[in-house]
């Protein structure tokens, strides 16, 4: 019975050991992180000497006396308790010790790791930024971010020199701000609104006279709204200046280049016509071959000169609706002498019924002119020329097209068939309106009516040019 | 013709001016020259020519201000304008300042014949009418 009663007591009291140890050490465990992230070098906790061996067991004696009479039992079980409990402690303070400088350890590593993977990310950041930061400053054009208040973001040398502002004056102000030219003010203001829009820039004033395009693109958070802008700035001047020259040279060229050719051209007029006495034969032969080749020489000036005015966007086209099959008679009628002295027979075919078209006249007249004496010029003796007229199926083009049955033309040089002074093998013109220039300026009439010039052929089998031309112009199809 | 035409031609160019002269003479015109502006105007003031036959791309003062100064002072004597290209756009600027006619350099000598002549017919019967 009473071995029953020691027993009871030892459970009891184990059971509160074993209670207050699992709290103890909960305690422990919880406590020491704070300290693990202070310091690389992984602590001993000290052992908990702070066991109350002495009070414990004093309380454990008290416990136990309580349920057991016998004095000297009651020490021996609370000193064997205590025992039992002191060594479970140090055990779980060990285990718990080990377990948390593991961990802490693991912590540490982990720790140091994304240390430097960060670090890693942070050079290779900055090396990026470095290098952008290199592309933008070395670009020639001028690159300026600002935000959605209008102030300066980012602004590269070339911009600053272009704006003529300095950078530090600039970042973190308003771009409006201190601007010279009131011009500027416009660009930004306009470029605002528009997105993406190239907007071009006149400098009034003489010396300071630029011209700069600015393409700007807002820039958007990824929920859309606006939070700034960045604008590419060219220096245009130079191009403009260009643009210009290259009209004046037009403009004066045709003056230079007709002037002294005028007078070499009346000289000899005056001359072949007898006002200046009458000449021998071979002098009025050389004469002649004098006068048919200066009309060669206007032939190429002129040729020359509209393609640059084409070329230049100069030329403006009067349409007017006009029957395309009438055209082709008047262009077949005026050519028609000279292919007959070359035995050469033109034939038609022109689709009955095709609509008026909006064209300029005269200068489908010329592209008609340009291809059918191309043709002439390019069909042995005894060939045949087949002009043809004829509406696509979708309505909105008629097609023409010249065919001939001359030498043709490789399938190399079909692609630059219509470049300037283009003429292929033994397209060498001896002719005098060989100017080596007409298919240019037959593809830019085309294509400035809107519509498209092809060339189909072989060599040795005839050349066949077709091109379209829309029934009515693009703008009034929109209208 | 009871007393020779004369006329007056004005250009910059001495080559075109004298194949002019030759062509002129030939048809039974007495000719004069002027190399610019302010001769020509000097030559409708003392020579007070029939007609003029005038450059208008010319340096200092081109054709256009010449006519224009001419104008201030003689309103009757008919120019006919020279030049080299229709679509010179200094044709437009002179068109408001009573010209008679346009002479293509490039033109056959026999189209400038027939305007020169009519332009005198047409002015003659304008003048014989107003004096009557």
């Amino acid at each position: 019975m009473f071995s029953l009663i020691v027993l009871y007591v030892v459970t009891i009291i184990c059971s509160i050991v074993i209670a207050l140890l699992l709290v103890y050490s909960a305690n422990l465990s919880s406590k020491p992180k704070e300290s693990a992230d202070k310091d690389k070098v992984v602590p001993k906790y000290p052992k908990p000497a702070v066991l109350p061996n002495h009070d414990f067991r004093k309380m454990l004696y008290n416990e136990i006396s309580e349920v057991v009479d016998s004095r000297s039992h009651c020490h021996k079980i609370a000193e064997t308790v205590s025992d039992i409990f002191r060594r479970e402690l140090e055990r779980e303070v060990d285990y718990n010790n080990t377990k948390l400088s593991t961990k802490y350890e693991e912590v540490i590593k982990e720790k140091d790791a994304s240390e430097q993977i960060a670090w890693k990310k942070y050079q290779k950041t900055l090396d990026d930024k470095k290098k952008t930061e290199a592309v933008i400053r070395s670009i020639t054009e001028g690159l300026l971010v600002i935000d959605a208040k209008g102030k300066v973001v980012m602004m590269n040398p070339a911009a600053e020199s272009l704006l003529d502002v300095s950078k530090k004056d600039k970042i973190g102000k308003s771009i409006l701000e201190d601007i010279k030219e009131t011009q500027l003010l416009s660009l930004f203001k306009s470029s605002r609104d528009k997105e993406g829009m190239a907007v071009e820039l006149i400098s009034q004033r003489d010396e300071t006279k630029k011209i700069l395009r600015a393409s700007s693109a807002v820039i958007e958070d990824e929920n859309g709204q606006t939070v700034g802008m960045v604008s590419v700035l060219n220096d245009i001047t130079k191009q403009k200046e260009l643009d210009q020259l290259k009209e004046n040279f037009v403009a004066n060229v045709s003056h230079e280049l007709r002037t002294p050719l005028v007078a070499i051209e009346k000289s000899i007029s005056l001359m072949i016509d007898g006002t200046t006495g009458k000449l021998l034969e071979e002098q009025a032969e050389l004469l002649s071959i004098a006068k048919r080749n200066l009309k060669r020489l206007n032939f190429l000036i002129n040729d020359l000169l509209e393609l640059s005015k084409l070329e230049a966007g100069k030329t403006k086209l009067r349409r007017e609706a006009s029957s395309i099959e009438k055209i082709i008679n008047e262009v077949i009628e005026s050519l028609e002498t000279w292919a007959k002295s070359k035995s050469l027979k033109i034939e038609k075919d022109i689709e009955e019924k095709l609509p008026e078209l909006e064209i300029d006249p005269n200068r489908i007249t010329q592209v008609l002119n340009n291809l059918l004496g191309n043709s002439i010029k390019f069909t042995p003796e005894n060939g045949t020329i087949l002009v043809k007229a004829r509406l696509l199926q979708e309505k909105l083009e008629v097609e023409v097209s010249v065919r001939d049955t001359g030498i043709g033309i490789s399938k190399e040089n079909l692609s630059t068939v219509f470049d300037k002074f283009y003429q292929a093998g033994e397209r060498v013109a001896t002719d005098i309106s060989g100017t080596g220039i007409g298919l240019s300026i037959a593809k830019e009439i085309v294509e400035l009516h809107g519509g498209k010039i092809r060339a189909e052929s072989e060599k040795g089998k005839g050349a066949d040019f077709i091109f379209t031309l829309p029934v009515k112009p693009f703008n009034s199809l929109i209208n | 013709m009871d007393k020779a035409i004369k006329v007056l031609v004005v250009d910059d160019e001495a080559d075109f001016r004298q194949v002019m002269t030759v062509w002129l003479k030939s048809k039974g015109y007495l000719v004069i020259t002027a190399p610019d502006g302010e001769h020509a105007i000097e030559a409708v003031k003392k020579e007070k020519p029939d007609i003029v036959f005038m450059d208008l791309r010319m340096p200092v003062m081109d054709g256009s201000d010449t006519i224009k100064k001419i104008r201030q002072f003689d309103k009757d004597t008919p120019i006919i304008i020279i030049s080299a290209y229709l679509d010179d756009p200094k044709i437009k600027e002179v068109k408001t300042s009573y010209i008679s006619g346009i002479f293509n350099k490039r033109d056959d000598f026999d189209k400038g014949l027939n305007l020169l002549e009519c332009v005198l017919r047409t002015h003659k019967r304008f003048k014989d009418r107003t004096c009557k």
